[in-house]
């Protein structure tokens, strides 16, 4: 096939790729090249070597958002997946009923987007807040680290519930049989035989969480939007600032220096990634 | 098994619970959605609708005819159908003749392909939204050229998963049977790859109805509005709030989309399951 | 009239291109790196390759997996490309006509019916795509699924199929073209043995009722045996024999062929070549077998040097005798197993640390006592005089 089809390439590969070239690779390196520059527009960059990695390592907001981006990928990783896999388990289990209006239910938040989900949130979180007469989001700090968590796991907890499901399925039901003939009990079952062959969906889980986490821009910016203060602002949402709410010409550059950090960070975790579910795929 | 059967009671009125509070936040927008502008505020929004609160549809007209909702839900469908369009026909031909070929230049393809979808959108918006700018992609149409690239990783590297499984006979057999490759792709691996079609196809509409900052960035927003941006712009804006055509704003935003998920649920569910396990 | 000849065709894969063959035809068809010959261009998958197949001939190419045979095959389709030597169909040269102007029809190993069409629509397909009116296709199509027994299944889709009906409506959709050549790679493989048997009989029905000349690839020598009217035998990308089923049977060219063919395995032995005046014989530490007239005179005829005389000898199963004990000529084994198969037995004996199988008429079996035969026994047999081959222990020739 491939002789014959070789010379189909313009109808074949062209259009994607030309697209692909304006929309990813020139804006990828011309980014990557600008991070060493001081800009205000595209055309007129002076090389300024690393003093902009310099100055985003200085930045106290770029620290403080990467350790409460940290602590928040780390912290909704661990939640949505204890949830989303006690859910799954729950739902596979033999003779419950409606499972199917559960799941449903639960995996409905995944297909709103971000800014709707953000407000959506900020209203309700809002209004608890003020009926328990604390201060409301813009002012509070915690209230809106733990209202990202809740908004999070909302709507992420259905969507790994789902792959949980998914997983637990393809698990042959030889093995549970087996290991019911062999006397184990349901706490037994689950640590000696759903978890073990579970392992990959559980590593796919954690990794789309966790770099989810730190991604995570939308509803950062809709639910509070960095306030109070920068104070709940996670890495997306600080080199946004940095490029469209800070004047002066030097925010620019370093800015872009704040995404290539950032986007060496998450091609790492996947990186990590990807090293384990491939020496998984060995084992198995 | 009494024993079993009351846990499973016990789980099924648990979880009955649980859907209930799931499904809170959209029916408080709901019942709000409904409510006169003075009656909404923090304190009062976990209050029912009653006579004196009620405002009928008025709050829907209002974000119809005064918010540009209607312009807005418009520039998104729009971008949104050519965008999936545009991405589903053109990468599962590229997907199918990168994994056919397969020489060196197909290989690099692909390998930056699988690379753009780990890269962050930071890493990319203020030079993407220049390149756009100089180059006229800022109108609803213009800028599913640049959905059809920065969607390309996602689709290409799941259609070239699905393609690598179909056997190369059957394209053998099509080509004996007198099929020019673009007649083997359409007649034969199109229909075969319509499981994979859907799937992307959900994804991609997932994720380009939802966008926010690269429309936002890249279109002219002062003409051009998508739905994220509209309600991002209701806080944004200038001056008072106004509650009630918000979340009318944003009833209409979740009711289309609850409505197709609850038609192709079973599409969408494995389309997002064989999204994940192969990403 | 579609005559096909291949002359001097070679195939070579670059050799840094890992090539994977495609699908599930797994390492069947591999070329094994390890035994074909590689040189500054790649792996060299067929080399030397000369044949002409007649007019509604039916040939078939047959050997071990990687062999070069499929490559051979995809060659001819045009779904591989000719690294050197030519490719006549019909007298015209083909080695760059496109595969659908070959005027050829393929039938796979996994059927490769569309998945999406009908029976009807899949043997249709071809028709259609040369633009040929629709009541033609109509009648070309229900006259293929007549003779091939799939007309109530004309609007059902593969995956309603079983094995056999796939394979039905593959060799249909084969038939509809109406082609010069049939190719056909491995078509029975994937059927159970009992639904293989069934087909391989309907295979030689068909070729009566269309005329066209057939390629058969196959792995299975009882395949080939059976279909052929000529078999190619080949081993590492070299044709080690072409001729009738007769001929290869009866006078394997070399050793490989003839263990390759015949059911069981031809038994071989090392054994020495002994020339005493017109007579000859072999010779082993154990037993001797003096060979028969007309082969000691091939033999000298032949005038060959032996030199040391070092031979391997092959006596096929069916062609061992029983004898008495302490005949004259008659070699002592020990029954390892027997196994019955119904109408014989194989008893595999062991002679001095060398295997031999026999296969015994049950009627001979039990006509000597049936108890003789028990595991670890002993048993005589006798090797026929005219039925043992002999092949020179270096070139593996077939020296008769």
């Amino acid at each position: 096939m491939g002789k014959v089809l070789k010379k189909w390439w313009p109808l074949f590969v062209l259009p994607t790729v030309l697209s692909f070239t304006f929309g990813f690779i020139i804006p990828f390196f011309q980014g990557a090249y600008l991070s060493f520059c001081k800009f205000k527009t595209i055309n007129k960059a002076t090389f300024v070597g690393f003093s902009n990695y310099a100055a985003a390592f200085q930045d106290p907001e770029f620290a403080h958002a990467f350790w409460l981006t940290a602590a928040f990928a780390f912290l909704s990783t661990v939640l949505i997946n204890v949830i989303a896999l006690a859910i799954a388990l729950a739902l596979t289990r033999k003779g419950l009923k409606g499972t199917n209006a559960f799941r449903t239910v639960f995996f409905m938040p995944n297909l709103i987007g971000g800014i709707v989900l953000g407000y959506i949130w900020q209203i309700l979180i809002n209004a608890v807040l003020s009926s328990v007469g604390a201060q409301l989001l813009s002012l509070n700090t915690t209230a809106g680290f733990w209202g990202m968590i809740v908004l999070t796991l909302w709507q992420q907890v259905g969507y790994m519930m789902i792959i949980y499901i998914a997983g637990l399925q393809s698990i042959p039901s030889d093995y549970l049989e087996a290991a019911k003939v062999d006397g184990a009990n349901a706490w037994q079952t689950l640590w000696k035989v759903k978890i073990p062959n579970l392992m990959s969906t559980i590593t796919i889980c954690l990794f789309l969480s966790l770099t989810n986490g730190f991604k995570l821009f939308d509803q950062n910016l809709a639910l509070t939007g960095g306030d109070p203060d920068h104070m709940s602002e996670m890495l997306a949402l600080n080199i946004y600032n940095t490029f469209y709410s800070r004047v002066g010409a030097k925010w620019m550059g370093i800015g872009q220096a704040k995404a290539v950090i950032f986007c060496i960070l998450v091609v790492c975790i996947s990186l990590v990634q990807l090293k384990i579910t491939r020496s998984k795929e060995v084992q198995q | 098994m009494g024993k079993e059967k009351a846990t499973n009671r016990v789980l099924s009125i648990f979880f009955t619970i649980l859907s209930l509070a799931w499904i809170y936040p959209m029916f408080m927008i709901l019942v709000n959605s409904f409510k006169t502008e003075s009656s909404i505020n923090t304190t009062s929004v976990f209050e029912l609708l009653g006579a004196s609160n009620f405002n009928g549809l008025a709050n829907y007209v209002n974000a119809l005819t005064r918010q540009g909702f209607a312009a807005a839900f418009m520039n998104s469908l729009i971008i949104t159908v050519t965008s999936v369009a545009l991405i589903l026909v053109c990468c599962s031909m590229c997907a199918w003749y990168v994994v056919r070929v397969n020489n060196r230049f197909c290989k690099a393809v692909y390998f930056l392909f699988v690379f753009s979808m780990v890269v962050p959108f930071q890493m990319l918006m203020f030079t993407l939204s220049g390149l756009a700018d100089r180059m006229g992609l800022n109108t609803p149409l213009n800028i599913c050229f640049i959905y059809l690239g920065f969607g390309a990783g996602l689709a290409v590297f799941m259609f070239a998963g699905f393609v690598k499984t179909i056997p190369t006979e059957i394209e053998e057999a099509a080509m004996i049977d007198g099929c020019s490759p673009l007649q083997v792709f359409f007649h034969v691996v199109l229909p075969i790859m319509k499981p994979t079609y859907i799937s992307v196809g959900i994804l991609e509409t997932m994720w380009v109805w939802n966008d926010y900052l690269l429309p936002y960035l890249v279109l002219d927003s002062t003409k051009y509005k998508t739905i994220p941006i509209l309600i991002q712009y209701f806080r944004g804006g200038f001056g008072h709030v106004e509650l009630g055509p918000m979340m009318a704003c944003i009833m209409m935003v979740i009711v289309p989309i609850v409505v197709v998920y609850l038609v192709c649920q079973r599409y969408i569910i494995s389309g997002v399951v064989s999204g994940a396990v192969k990403g | 009239m579609a005559e096909i000849i291949l002359k001097n065709i070679k195939k070579v894969y670059p050799a840094e291109k890992e090539r994977k063959h495609p699908f599930g035809k797994k390492a069947d068809h591999e070329p094994k790196k390890s035994n074909l010959q590689v040189t500054d261009e790649g792996v060299v998958a067929v080399q030397d390759f000369n044949l002409t197949v007649h007019d509604q001939e039916f040939v078939v190419l047959v050997g071990p997996s990687g062999c070069g045979k499929s490559t051979t095959l995809r060659m001819i389709a045009g779904l591989e490309d000719i690294s050197s030597g030519d490719l006549y169909i019909d007298g015209k040269r083909v080695n760059d006509v496109a595969p659908k102007d070959r005027d050829i029809a393929m039938v796979f190993q996994s059927y490769a019916l569309y998945p999406n069409m009908t029976v009807y629509e899949n043997m249709a397909f071809t028709l259609e795509l040369k633009k040929v009116p629709k009541d033609e296709i109509d009648r070309k199509v229900r006259d293929a699924a007549e003779i091939l027994g799939i007309t109530q299944y004309l609007d059902r889709k593969p995956k309603a199929l079983s094995g056999g009906q796939r394979q039905r409506v593959a060799i249909g959709r084969a038939i509809v073209r109406d082609p010069k050549v049939f190719l056909m790679d491995e078509p029975l493989s994937n059927l159970d043995a009992k639904l293989r048997n069934q087909m391989r009989a309907e295979l030689i029905k068909l070729r009566h009722k269309v005329h066209g000349t057939f390629v058969y690839v196959t792995h299975d020598q009882t395949e080939a045996m059976t279909l052929g009217d000529r078999i190619v035998i080949m081993r590492d990308g070299y044709v080690q024999q072409i001729g009738t089923p007769q001929e290869v049977f009866n006078h394997p060219a070399n050793l490989f062929v003839a263990g390759f063919i015949g059911v069981p395995q031809m038994n071989f032995f090392d054994a020495r070549l002994v020339h005493v005046g017109n007579e000859f014989h072999v010779e082993t530490p154990t037993f001797s077998v003096s060979l028969a007239p007309e082969t000691c005179m091939k033999l000298s005829e032949a005038g060959v040097d032996f030199g040391s005389g070092q031979v391997v000898c092959g006596a096929r199963p069916e062609q061992i005798e029983l004898a008495r004990p302490n005949e004259s000529g008659a070699v002592r084994g020990k029954i390892v197993v027997s196994e019955l198969m119904g109408s014989t037995v194989h008893v595999h004996a062991d002679v001095d640390g060398a295997e031999f199988v026999l296969v015994i008429p049950t009627v001979d079996f039990s006509r000597n006592g049936g108890e003789d035969f028990l595991d670890g026994g002993d048993i005589w047999f006798k090797f026929e005089p005219n039925a043992v081959h002999l092949f020179d222990k270096a070139t593996e020739r077939n020296l008769i």
